[in-house]
């Protein structure tokens, strides 16, 4: 599973961008990211993951957890999503093959 | 007349260290400032740790001070632009590449004994002698006899700006734990203590340009080679073995290390695969042979046990150094030929 090489959020275009080494490009539009967020909170616990719509979230810190993951903090306070690196390259795929906005789990 | 525009333009021949995105595409470039002959860069705050954003910020002022036009360059940012002191609002992932470096290859062991120090050595020698340029980390930190083996009683010279310049022995550039140790006192390590020297070493040693950098791990697959392995962005790892079936369980540890933390495993070296009579040439297979074979992975080499070996590492005159064409050293050149074969098709 390659690792972020770089983490660079764009708040002009509300995104996070990450270069991962394997030298792919992935950009994650907030409400993109905090849709899909895989806490308990945001999913409940069991069921399928679903998409959950937040209002114009703002990015304020992104955290690494371990060297497997990493935890976007959100304006609102929101902060107990754990995104592992296998996570956001699928969130990429998913992004990527049905185009922007919102997808059932 | 110098634009904003083409102050950009010459900013997109510097690219992200390993990777070929320019650093305009990528997005770090928040605001260019021109005020006369002088051009200040603001650069957008992300995980690029201290290192890197030093790289970037020495090449953009080198791109842009030979632009017609421009006296002063000077950058700014990677952190909040008003609020000095306070940490990135981006962590920097452990696995952050090493500015300047090239491939970073651990060599392991499932177990101590197995002559791993001395396949790190001679490898990065038959590196260099490859026409690379290399560096070696001793992190081997209980036992770290790597100055000992290449001759060296050199000590780093420490720059400064607090960075460590490494020792040059044989063209090898070198850092090790031993250098910082006194020969008599038994060293005992705490785990976050060990983790803070070795991202020293990682940080704070001025590689320069280097195609590859030999990580000599400790022996064994407990917490400080396991912790290594996670920190250091690692683009393959090597394991060393002896040929006897014991061995083999040895080896699986190794792999599983390896694999637990994501890293390639570029193939097994079989230390003392056969003994080679000095006399007459004949080989004898007093550790058993072969053995290795039963792993899955690729051998990359068989290293016989010859006396040469020792005698070198003792006089620390590295076989590979003194005897071209022995038939060791010949053993390392296929390693070294199919290490960087492989490298080329893996990253970190």
């Amino acid at each position: 599973m390659p690792n972020p090489a770089l983490i660079l959020p764009l708040m002009e275009d509300k995104l996070l961008r990450i270069l991962w080494n394997d030298d792919r490009i992935d950009d994650y539009p907030f409400t993109y990211l905090r849709g899909w967020c895989p806490c308990a909170t945001c999913q409940g616990h069991g069921g399928e993951r679903h998409f959950v719509v937040a209002n114009n979230p703002q990015l304020e810190s992104v955290s690494m957890v371990g060297n497997y993951a990493l935890s976007p903090r959100w304006g609102d306070g929101h902060e107990t999503g754990i995104y592992t690196f296998e996570y956001l390259r699928s969130l990429s795929d998913q992004l990527q093959s049905e185009g922007a906005g919102p997808v059932k789990g | 007349m110098l634009t904003e525009q083409s102050i950009r333009a010459h900013l997109q021949q510097i690219t992200y260290p390993h990777s070929r995105h320019d650093i305009v595409t990528l997005g770090l470039i928040r605001e260019i400032a021109i005020t006369g002959r002088a051009v200040v860069v603001h650069l957008r705050p992300s995980s690029a740790s201290d290192d890197v954003l030093q790289y970037l910020t020495g090449r953009i002022t080198s791109v842009l001070s030979s632009v017609s036009g421009v006296e002063r360059v000077s950058v700014h940012g990677g952190r909040p632009r008003d609020t000095a002191g306070q940490p990135s609002p981006v962590a920097a992932p452990a696995k952050t590449p090493l500015p300047g470096v090239g491939k970073v290859i651990a060599v392991a062991s499932g177990k101590g004994g197995v002559g791993k120090s001395t396949v790190a050595v001679n490898l990065a020698l038959t590196l260099k002698l490859r026409g690379n340029r290399v560096g070696l980390l001793d992190a081997d930190v209980y036992g770290p006899s790597i100055p000992l083996m290449m001759g060296t009683e050199a000590t780093p010279r420490a720059g400064h700006d607090k960075k460590i310049h490494p020792v040059e022995q044989y063209g090898v550039s070198l850092i090790s734990m031993g250098f910082f140790l006194d020969d008599q006192s038994p060293v005992v390590w705490r785990g976050p203590i060990v983790m803070g020297i070795i991202r020293q070493f990682l940080r704070d040693v001025i590689w320069g340009e280097l195609d590859y950098l030999v990580v000599d791990l400790p022996p064994g697959t407990g917490d400080v080679a396991l912790t290594l392995a996670q920190e250091i962005p690692l683009h393959g790892g090597v394991i060393v073995s002896t040929p006897q079936d014991v061995a083999l369980l040895d080896v699986n540890r190794g792999i599983a290390m390896f694999r637990q933390v994501h890293v390639p495993v570029l193939g097994v070296i079989e230390n003392m695969s056969y003994y080679l009579c000095p006399h007459c040439g004949e080989r004898e297979d007093i550790f058993g042979h072969g053995g290795v074979e039963k792993t899955g992975l690729e051998v990359l080499g068989e290293i016989p046990l010859v006396e040469e070996i020792r005698t070198g590492s003792d006089a620390g005159k590295p076989i590979v150094t003194q005897h071209q064409e022995h038939p060791v050293s010949q053993v390392f050149q296929t390693i070294a030929t199919r290490v960087m074969q492989l490298c080329e098709t893996t990253s970190p």
